[in-house]
This record gives C-alpha cells, sequence and structure tokens, in this order.
C-alpha cells in the first residue's frame, strides 16, 4: 500500500480575492458539484452496464469485507507445522511479555523429548492487541492474525480461546511471518 | 364576525395581561407578553391598520420581546421558592384599586366617535407612508433622532466597559 | 353564508394544497434527497438498505421507515424540564414555517367557471412585511426549547439561537427594501405581477440583494455553515438536544419546511414566481381557447403551479449544495458576517437603488 503525501500551503493570510468570499463559495460549491455530476452519471452508467469514472468509497459491510493491511494486529493465533502440530515449545516469553497477563501455558514434553504446550489458553477478553506477544516469541509460533471478525461475543466465557481455537496453518499466516522477519530480524534491531 | 373577532382578541389580550403578572417564572411573563402583543396585532387589523398589525408583530412580538427572552435565558431565572407574601399582594393590591379609580374619570369623560367612512388608502402602506413624510414628518424625525442617540450611547457605555 | 360558499372552497383547496406539498411531499422528500445528495456528492451511495417486498426506490422508504420508527418511539421529557414550554416550542417552531405560505402566490390570476381563481392563500398589502413579522416568531420555538429543556447544551444553543435569529433578521428585512423600492408594492402578489416582462425579473436587477437575502435566509433558518444553535460537535445538538419521537421530528420538519418558504419567497420575489420568460400566462390561454375558457385556464394554472415548483425545487438544490459544501462559521465570525458586513452592504445597496430609480437609469415596472 504505497501512499502518497500531498503538501497543501496552509497559509492563513487571506488574498483579496479570497476574502470578498463569494468567488470562494461557487468554487467549492462548483467542486461539490461536479462529484456530485460524475457520481450521478456513473451511477445512470453503471445501469446500463458501464464503467463508472469515479469510485464509491462505500463498501457494503456485512455482504463486502474489508481487506486489512498486512501490519494490522488482530487476533493472536498459535502457528501450526506441516503436521498441525503446534510450533510452540511452551518457553513461556509471550506469557512473561504479556502486558495485560491474558496468555497462560502448561507445558509437558513429549516423547522425543519435545515441549510442547499441554493447554495454552489465550484470554480474548483481556488481550489488548499489542502484539508483544509475537514479538516474544523465539520460534515464531505466535502471530498476530488479520482476524478481526467475530471478536466480540456476548459471553465472556466463549471469549477464552484454547490451542484447538487458535491454531491456524503456517500457510495462512506466510505473509505476515515475513513481515516479522523483515520487521523484528532482518533489521538487526534485536 | 369582527365583532365576534374583536371580542375574542379584547379577552384573549386582558387574560394574557392577567397571565403575564400572575405568571411565577419570568419566561411565562414574556411568553404571555407575546401573546398580548399578537392580540393588540390582530386589534389593530380589525381596524383595517393592516401596516401597523404587521409591524406590531415585527417589531415587539419579534424583536423586543426576542431580547427579553435573550436576557431571561442569559441570566438563567428560574422559579423563586415560596409563595407570595402577604404584603406583596397588599401592594398589588393596592395599585389595582388606585388605577382603576384613576380610570373611572377616563372613561366617563370617553366620547365614542361616531363611525365616519375611512379614507382611501387608510391603513396601508402607501398611506401611512404618506401620512408620515407630510403631516407628521417633525415627530418621526425627532423619533429617529432620539433614537440615533440611544445608539449612540449604548456604543459609548459598552465602549467605556471594554477599557 | 351560500355568497360566501365558493369562497370558503376555494380557500379550502389552496390551503390543502400548500399543506400537502409541504408536509405531505416537501419533508419526506427533503429528508431523502439530502442523504442521497450528499452521499452523491461526496462519493458515497447513501441510504439504501430499507425496502418492501425487496423494492428500494433508491432509498427512498427510509424517510417512510424513519416515520414510523420516531412516531412509535417514546416522547421523553427529562426531568426538571418545563413540561409546557418543552411541549409546544416545536409547534411555536413549525408553525411559522407553514403560515408564511399563506401570502406566498403559487400561480397567477385565472378564471374558472365565472369565478375569480388568484392562486395565494391571502393577498395581503403587506405580504413582505407579513412573512418577515411571522418568521421572526420562529425564533420562540428554538429559544423556548432550549430553555425548556434544562439542559446546558440546550441553553446555549438556545441562546446562540436567540443572537444569531435576531441579528439576521434586521438585515433580512433590509436587503430587501430595494426590491420593494423597484416594484413599489409590499404586496408579494403584485411583486409576482410585475414580473410578468422576463426583464423585469428581481434577478436581473437585483442580484446583489439576492445573494444578500439568500445568506441572511439560510442563516434565519439554521442550516450549515450557520448551525452554530446546534454544532454538533459543541453543543451536542444544541437546542433539540432534550427532544425525541415526535417533537423531533416537528422540529426537523419544520426546517425542512423553512428551506421551502425560503426557496418560495426567492422564486417570487426575484424569479418571476409562475411566470415562464417571454410567454404569459394570457399567451397561454389564449393558445388553448379552442378548448373551452375553462380548461384554457385550468392548464394554464396547472402550468404555472409546475414552473413555480420547478423553480422551487432549482433554488432548493442550491441550497442543499450550500450546505454540504460549506464548513461551519464560528459563532464571532457569524456575528461579523451579519452585523459588519451583510448589514453595511444592504444600506449601500438601497442607497444605489434609490439613486438609479431617481435618475432614471432603473425604471420601476
Amino acid at each position: 500500500m504505497a501512499t502518497t503525501v500531498k503538501k497543501v500551503n496552509r497559509s492563513v493570510d487571506l488574498t483579496l480575492w479570497e476574502k470578498m468570499y463569494i468567488p470562494e463559495i461557487l468554487r467549492g460549491m462548483s467542486i461539490t458539484l461536479k462529484h456530485f455530476a460524475v457520481n450521478l452519471l456513473g451511477n445512470a452508467l453503471e445501469v446500463f452496464g458501464g464503467r463508472r469514472e469515479r469510485k464509491i468509497q462505500t463498501l457494503y459491510y456485512p455482504e463486502e469485507l474489508p481487506n486489512v493491511p498486512i501490519a494490522y494486529r488482530g487476533r493472536p493465533v498459535l502457528v501450526a507445522d506441516e503436521n498441525g502440530l503446534e510450533k510452540c515449545v511452551a518457553c513461556g516469553l509471550c506469557e512473561v511479555a504479556c502486558p495485560a497477563n491474558c496468555i497462560s501455558i502448561i507445558g509437558a514434553e513429549r516423547g522425543d523429548g519435545e515441549r510442547y504446550p499441554v493447554s495454552y489458553i489465550l484470554d480474548g477478553s483481556r488481550c489488548i492487541f499489542c502484539g508483544l506477544c509475537e514479538e516474544a516469541c523465539p520460534k515464531e509460533a505466535i502471530v498476530m492474525s488479520g482476524e478481526w471478525q467475530d471478536i466480540c461475543e456476548y459471553d465472556r466465557a466463549k471469549m477464552i480461546y484454547t490451542k484447538e481455537d487458535l491454531l491456524r496453518s503456517e500457510k495462512s499466516l506466510k505473509k505476515r511471518i515475513k513481515v516479522l522477519r523483515e520487521k523484528y530480524f532482518n533489521k538487526g534491531r534485536y | 364576525m369582527e365583532t365576534l373577532l374583536f371580542y375574542l382578541f379584547a379577552t384573549l389580550s386582558v387574560a394574557f395581561g392577567l397571565m403575564m403578572i400572575m405568571a411565577r417564572q419570568a419566561i411565562y411573563s414574556a411568553v404571555c407578553l407575546i401573546g398580548v402583543m399578537f392580540c393588540l396585532a390582530g386589534l389593530f387589523a380589525l381596524l383595517s391598520a393592516h401596516l401597523i398589525a404587521a409591524l406590531q408583530i415585527l417589531v415587539y412580538a419579534g424583536a423586543v420581546m426576542v431580547l427579553f427572552v435573550f436576557v431571561i435565558m442569559l441570566l438563567n431565572l428560574r422559579e423563586k421558592a415560596g409563595l407570595r407574601s402577604v404584603g406583596d399582594m397588599a401592594t398589588q393590591l393596592f395599585f389595582v384599586v388606585v388605577l382603576g379609580v384613576l380610570f373611572v374619570p377616563l372613561i366617563a369623560s370617553y366620547d365614542a366617535p361616531s363611525a365616519t367612512k375611512l379614507a382611501e388608502g387608510f391603513g396601508s402602506t402607501a398611506g401611512v407612508g404618506t401620512l408620515l413624510y407630510t403631516d407628521y414628518i417633525l415627530p418621526f424625525e425627532i423619533v429617529s433622532v432620539l433614537l440615533l442617540a440611544a445608539l449612540v450611547g449604548a456604543v459609548a457605555l459598552a465602549k467605556t466597559r471594554m477599557r | 353564508m351560500s355568497a360566501y360558499l365558493p369562497d370558503l372552497i376555494e380557500t379550502m383547496v389552496k390551503i390543502a394544497i400548500v399543506l400537502g406539498m409541504n408536509i405531505g411531499f416537501f419533508a419526506p422528500m427533503l429528508a431523502w434527497v439530502e442523504r442521497k445528495q450528499s452521499a452523491v456528492m461526496q462519493d458515497r451511495i447513501g441510504a439504501n438498505r430499507a425496502d418492501i417486498f425487496g423494492f428500494t426506490v433508491i432509498g427512498l422508504f427510509h424517510s417512510l421507515a424513519d416515520a414510523i420508527k420516531l412516531i412509535f418511539k417514546e416522547d421523553f421529557i427529562p426531568r426538571g424540564a418545563d413540561k409546557l414550554l418543552h411541549t409546544i416550542a416545536p409547534l411555536i417552531a413549525m408553525i411559522p414555517a407553514l403560515v408564511t405560505f399563506a401570502v406566498i402566490p403559487f400561480g397567477g390570476h385565472y378564471v374558472l367557471w365565472g369565478h375569480d381563481v388568484n392562486l395565494v392563500i391571502a393577498d395581503l398589502d403587506v405580504g413582505i412585511l407579513f412573512v418577515l413579522a411571522i418568521s421572526s416568531i420562529a425564533t420562540y420555538g428554538v429559544v423556548l426549547a432550549g430553555w425548556a429543556s434544562n439542559n446546558n447544551w440546550s441553553l446555549l444553543g438556545g441562546l446562540r439561537a436567540a443572537a444569531q435569529m435576531f441579528s439576521y433578521e434586521v438585515t433580512m428585512g433590509l436587503t430587501i427594501i430595494g426590491l420593494v423600492m423597484y416594484y413599489q408594492s409590499l404586496s408579494l402578489v403584485e411583486i409576482v405581477a410585475k414580473q410578468e416582462n422576463f426583464f423585469h425579473w428581481g434577478i436581473i436587477w437585483h442580484w446583489p440583494a439576492f445573494i444578500l437575502f439568500l445568506a441572511c435566509a439560510v442563516a434565519e433558518n439554521k442550516r450549515v455553515p450557520f448551525d452554530i444553535p446546534e454544532a454538533e460537535s459543541e453543543l451536542v445538538a444544541g437546542y433539540f438536544t432534550e427532544y425525541s419521537g415526535m417533537k423531533f421530528v416537528i422540529f426537523w420538519t419544520a426546517e425542512f419546511i423553512e428551506v421551502v418558504t425560503i426557496s418560495a419567497l426567492c422564486v417570487v420575489m426575484f424569479f418571476g414566481g409562475h411566470q415562464i420568460p417571454f410567454i404569459s400566462v394570457q399567451d397561454i390561454v389564449n393558445y388553448l381557447m379552442d378548448f373551452g375558457p375553462n380548461v384554457a385556464n385550468l392548464v394554464a394554472a396547472v402550468i404555472g403551479f409546475t414552473v413555480f415548483i420547478v423553480k422551487v425545487v432549482v433554488l432548493i438544490f442550491i441550497q442543499m449544495t450550500i450546505r454540504w459544501t460549506l464548513p461551519r462559521f464560528r459563532y464571532d465570525q457569524i456575528m461579523k458576517l451579519g452585523w459588519k458586513m451583510i448589514l453595511p452592504l444592504s444600506l449601500v445597496w438601497i442607497l444605489i437603488v434609490g439613486v438609479l430609480i431617481l435618475a432614471g437609469i432603473m425604471p420601476t415596472p
């Protein structure tokens, strides 16, 4: 998402022409009327299958969903590897890093000596979406996803997510992990 | 029909006037005074003085009373607590009686003018304007000078307050 | 009494036309236009969800849905509010807007079945003064609403409204003095009659008065850019913060009807009322004489009324465009604009018109 910055000259000294006010009102009205005419023409064109010149910014929300940018911090989720097992090694760094104390982990060892979280509970009602957990994680096992829907519930009990609720495949989170690497590791800040 | 309207407006204006004096809240008094102005305008209209009727509403009900209401709101006058004191009531009664006595000789000496046919264009804008700028030019100019003096005085007062 | 009957019926029909036009057509339509026009102007879509059997009619049913919702809403009067004044304040705001239409001619003079029909409810000798007088009464609705709500936002809104409307009333009266001097009449019917010739339309000579009058009239109506009495970013909703349900609707309807009133006044004073440029009413009647005088007059009346409405709609559109183009003035800016700019300008304009008329450059019709 490349954005351009337009510098506006905010000089407060008005010229005589601007002080007369009425020409400036007419100029403003001509701008709004131009938008009106172009959009009205666009509406008419669309009915007959044409293409509108100016894009309508409105999003039909429940039917259309906005594309959140990749840096968006939605619900934190756990990353699963190819076998569907969580990458998390239950080191507890995220638990410590979390300023809202919303993560609680009980760790154990698998047969091959690998540590894993027996239970990983994330209290969504306390999470403040700060992203410190993903920053603390040494294994890229917890990342902030782009999920922003269904985060609100009528019942607080429903907002306590377990490990099974939070597991997402690594493929679906590839972009976010790439951003994380650029942000935290490649620049050598940590 | 006109007699009926006259009695309607007359009764209403007296009623509004009474309510204005009796009202406990300043804002109700103001509203009742606006009602009085309206009824007076109606009476003027019945006397075929349409211009005066319109001016009555425009100037008194529309402009002067807005300032009254503005001041009442600015001071935020609310209802006064407690009942009216006996002394207040006595004073009011006294003035009502005195004024009533003063009015008796006035009403007694009133000689109703016999009905005359109104001149063409009486009460119309052109008629009032002609009268105002020919027969009554001197009082008109004196009043305008008086208003100018009041205006200058108000500006002078406000200016000294600012400094 | 039977001699009065045709007049009575005529007046009743005219009142029905005016009320139906304002409350039945313009008020709900303007609610829709305000939403949809602003949406189209701002690259949005606007209200389009309310539907009946799947038909949305480009959002038009939202007016209906709003009306139904607001009628069934609780009519809430806050504690400590003055119940009587709180209830009558919306009516005081609404009634003047409608009463003003009594003197606005929405057509010319026609002869129908041997009966003289003047398409105006009351042809007053002092029409313009009547309009100014009645519109000054509308101030009380707003001011009393602000006072009666027992709420500081409302009180401040009412105070601002009183100061603003009082200032602009004076100026509004002065802006049209030049026009009155030109037409030599205060009667709106006479003013329209004198605009039969296109070159006698008010806008030809009096366009500065038109600009000043429109500014004052919009300020009198408290719409953006003069909406400091309700300034939602400062005073919640100003004088109608504590209003809900039907009383709120009445305030809104009053505002929309005032938009129509302003447009109608401008049309009558500056744009020739029901007249079509270069075609007089008599021309239309003469052209249609083959169908009989009654039909000819009736058709001419309908055409005149339609032309009047079209002009009103165009002016409403201009007002709506102003409303969605300009940002709100600050309080001191409004006072400065009213007293230090528009008032002197209108006085200068009166002087210029007087000189031009005396010099014979601007011949009065």
